[in-house]
């Protein structure tokens, strides 16, 4: 089976159905049975002028990340394609307009700025789609079907998703769309050289294991918190989390749950404490200048010892920042914002299955180690979309995990007792015999405030070393390489660690020895198997999509020698091409 | 006014008489001999006796201030949460468990100032929460600043020349967020806190308790018991609290009347 790895874009105005495109496009190659990871970018504007791009990556093997360089552009309009040109590879396949809607200068053309390397496939696709379906509205699809036949992908696999995608908005928009379709598919048939048919040809025997589904990383923390029994969901609109509880409220009243959506970000995560209190799992998502707000109340969490789940889809910061953009800088936040010694968990997927799972784990961490639970994620892993088996937790993944107070107590409860594990049996309101008040204040053990020397102190320590047994529960790092010392090893968290992969593959295919190691639990983290995996590396490298290296910084003293740092402020996903830049110099510098 | 030890007994000693032990804790209140919040407390927890429902299926939220440390005093399920938030926490609460009966309890500057941005929400919701308002018109526990209902002038060590800003009206602004049942009472008559408590904690949908009280320590003048007793008085027989209308004039043009203000009957 050749191997196949290719980079598409479709690039338009907003209004000329580039999203939809980009989501067919992925779909359709999903159910031809490669590995897809695609990703979208528009502007924080709702409206206006706005440049679409849907950005995916397919191929046979499992897609890591995306790339820098474009093999397939479908342009729907010539103008706000130029900006892609840079990062088309040097033979890339451009697919145009070549009679677009809107006139286009000569000069200003798509033909007239790409490389000489390039192929280019100039069709009438909005004439195509008006002499076919009778409105050129689906020229989107036209572009699509001449994209098909040019890469010989299968008519059955676009019509199978188009059906699906049309199929509730009535058989005469379903026939237009099929038609619009087949006009560039015929066309390309006829007219396209076959100098690049057979390239995008799912492959014989690529279609195995369970169906997959094409999910983003939103919709996955929405599942999965579904699935893990959510009964109060509370939240406050903001970019990029919104689409969790848009997920959520349409589908949490059918489980018998609540979606409410609050005045801000502050009463969001109180709801959350009080729902949590009263038994009931609660969760709010957020993004950073939301978390910011609701710091105070996670560390009410922290010293009344109330379960919560948080979730901080991460974007470029500081304050407003820049919504629609990637970044990991709120690390430091999640790990250490807020008044006290306030010690909380933090957990980060790296991958859309990681998203699920992590949801899952959040609600059982929160309820057994009595605690506010951060789930940090960034824009680039909510948005992106990956083709993969729909996750399932077990029964196991979502039961109760609470620790009620025993009979033996009823009466005499102490809500804070001191224990080895310091976690204190909680007991839920409405349960008789065992009321107690929860409180901010420091308090003694059955919960009355008290503010003496030696009580703060084994209290504090009490809240510290319940974190610190939650190490237990948490993921360990999880280490790629072929094991012994390293000239190089790559440390990575969050949607960063699916570049950093690739890279120390590529690097290792290159006779390179180095190994990446894998770090979803921030807080508290294993510093024991980070620390031997640093001691095997004649270097240590730690990329991440912020500009203080805020992983680096929560780690960087548990290695004998300075961790090389390679922050990224840009907003955009690190590409595996620079990690690989940065692997190879190190590397060679230690030869 | 000062209370020696035998006279907080004898006090103590009266209160356990009339059963409230059936509710307080036996925490002592951290509040000042005087204060109006004995009151309060006093009308809350015969109210609660009088629910007749289990300890047990109550919870009490506060917020930080004077008024904050309530939970402690009460033999329910208490939740001491932090500035100003005890209205969403006690919503969290009453969605989790329907069948639990919450209060959230507060004073002016926890409840108008910086947690001033959730009454709207919380009256526009009508989550069946009671919330019961302390109103003394002063920042008490960290003595003597003046709070979103201190009247314009008022002088402290944080307003020497005295404030500029003008007072909000608690009651005014529940019933201008549509607030389904809106109470205005006094700390001086625990009898009608009792009856309207318990009234309004049987409504179905948010209720407001606004309720005027002293600071015996850090206000000499303003809201002292002599005033209060002079300016309040109960709301004409003839008030029909169904009616919205009756509801706003009344509060517009006179301050200190008490009673049910606005009733809204709620659909099963």
């Amino acid at each position: 089976m050749g191997r196949v790895d290719v980079t598409m874009e479709v690039c338009g105005m907003a209004g000329d159905g580039t999203i939809a495109a980009g989501g067919l496009l992925n779909e359709a190659m999903s159910a031809g049975g490669f590995s897809v990871l695609g990703f979208d970018s528009y502007p924080a504007e709702i409206r206006g002028f706005g440049r679409c791009v849907t950005r995916s990556r397919v191929g046979t093997e499992r897609i890591l990340a995306l790339v820098d360089k474009t093999n397939v552009l479908i342009s729907l309009d010539d103008v706000q394609s130029h900006s892609r040109v840079p990062y088309l590879a040097w033979d890339a396949a451009v697919f145009f307009d070549s009679n677009p809607p809107v006139y286009v200068e000569e000069e200003m053309s798509l033909a007239a700025r790409v490389e000489p390397g390039a192929t280019l496939f100039a069709f009438p696709m909005a004439d195509l789609a008006a002499a076919a379906a009778g409105t050129m509205r689906g020229r989107n699809l036209t572009a699509l079907g001449g994209f098909a036949a040019a890469f010989s992908v299968p008519r059955d696999l676009f019509i199978e998703v188009i059906a699906k995608k049309f199929k509730a908005k009535g058989s005469r928009v379903l026939d237009a769309n099929i038609k619009s379709f087949d006009a560039g598919y015929a066309y390309g048939l006829e007219h396209f050289s076959d100098r690049l048919r057979d390239t995008l040809k799912p492959p014989p025997g690529i279609k195995t294991g369970p169906e997959k589904v094409m999910l983003s990383g939103n919709l996955a923390i929405g599942r999965g918190a579904l699935d893990a029994g959510l009964k109060l969901y509370f939240g406050y609109p903001i970019t990029p989390a919104t689409p969790i509880m848009e997920y959520l409220a349409a589908r949490l009243p059918e489980k018998g749950g609540r979606v409410v959506q609050m005045e801000d970000e502050i009463s969001s995560v109180g709801a959350v404490l009080g729902g949590f209190y009263a038994g009931a799992r609660s969760m709010t998502a957020t993004s950073g200048p939301g978390f910011a707000l609701m710091t105070e109340l996670i560390t009410h969490g922290v010293m009344a010892e109330i379960p919560a789940v948080i979730l901080n889809a991460q974007r470029g910061g500081p304050s407003t920042g820049l919504p629609t953009k990637t970044e990991q800088s709120d690390l430091h936040a999640a790990v250490f914002g807020g008044p006290g010694d306030s010690p909380r968990i933090v957990i980060a997927p790296t991958d859309v299955e990681e998203c699920y799972r992590h949801t899952v784990m959040s609600f059982q961490l929160a309820e057994k180690y009595q605690t506010p639970v951060i789930v940090l994620t960034d824009f680039y892993l909510d948005n992106r979309v990956e083709n993969l088996p729909m996750p399932q937790a077990t029964e196991s993944e979502i039961a109760d995990a609470n620790e009620y107070p025993d009979e033996s107590v009823r009466g005499a409860y102490k809500r804070y007792l001191m224990t080895d594990s310091g976690i204190s049996p909680r007991s839920i309101p409405g349960t008789e015999g065992f009321t107690f008040s929860a409180t901010g204040l420091e308090h003694v053990e059955k919960g009355t405030p008290n503010y003496t020397e030696d009580n703060h102190m084994s209290m504090t320590e009490k809240r510290h070393r319940k974190i610190a047994g939650a190490l237990e529960d948490l993921p360990a790092p999880v280490e790629y390489s072929r094991g012994g010392p390293l000239d190089v090893g790559v440390i990575g968290w969050g949607s960063t660690f699916g570049a950093i992969l690739e890279a120390v593959n590529i690097a290792n295919e290159r006779g390179l020895n180095v190994g990446a190691l894998k770090i979803t639990s921030i807080f508290p983290f294993h510093g024991g198997v980070i620390r031997a995996f640093m001691n095997r590396c004649s270097e240590v490298l730690i990329p991440e999509l912020n500009y203080e290296g805020q992983l680096a910084n929560l780690i960087d003293h548990l290695h004998h020698k300075d961790v090389v740092r390679l922050s990224r402020a840009t907003g955009v996903p690190i590409s595996p091409s620079l990690i690989l830049k940065e692997i190879e110099t190190l590397a060679l510098a230690g030869a | 006014m000062k209370t020696s030890a035998r006279d907080l007994a004898r006090k103590v000693q009266g209160i356990g008489e009339a059963k409230t032990f059936e509710v307080r804790s036996s925490e002592l209140p951290t509040w000042c001999p005087g204060c109006g919040y004995f009151g309060i407390h006093h009308g809350m927890n015969d109210c609660i006796r009088k629910l007749g429902i289990p300890l047990h299926k109550v919870v009490t939220v506060s917020g930080i201030g004077c008024a904050g440390r309530y939970p402690f005093f009460t033999k329910t399920y208490g939740l001491h949460t932090v500035h100003g938030r005890a209205v969403p926490v006690a919503t969290g609460v009453k969605l989790a468990n329907p069948e639990l009966t919450v209060y959230a309890v507060g004073g002016d500057g926890d409840g108008l100032a910086i947690g001033g941005g959730h009454l709207p929400h919380v009256c526009r919701r009508d989550v069946d929460i009671n919330y019961v308002l302390f109103d003394n018109s002063i920042y008490g526990l960290t003595k003597g600043q003046p709070s979103p209902s201190s009247p314009q002038g008022m002088k402290s060590k944080a307003s020497p020349m005295g404030t500029t800003d003008k007072p909000l009206n608690p009651t005014l602004l529940a019933l201008s967020y549509g607030a389904s049942f809106v109470a205005r009472l006094f700390a001086g008559d625990k009898k009608m806190i009792s009856d309207v408590l318990l009234e309004g904690t049987k409504h179905r949908g948010f209720a407001l308790f606004h309720i005027y009280s002293t600071c015996v320590t850090f206000d000499k003048s303003y809201k002292t018991w002599e005033n209060l007793k002079k300016w309040i008085h109960p709301l004409p027989e003839t008030h029909d609290p169904t009616d919205l209308r009756q509801a706003f004039d009344r509060v517009l043009e006179d301050d200190w009347s008490v009673g049910v203000i606005f009733k809204r009957e709620q659909p099963e």
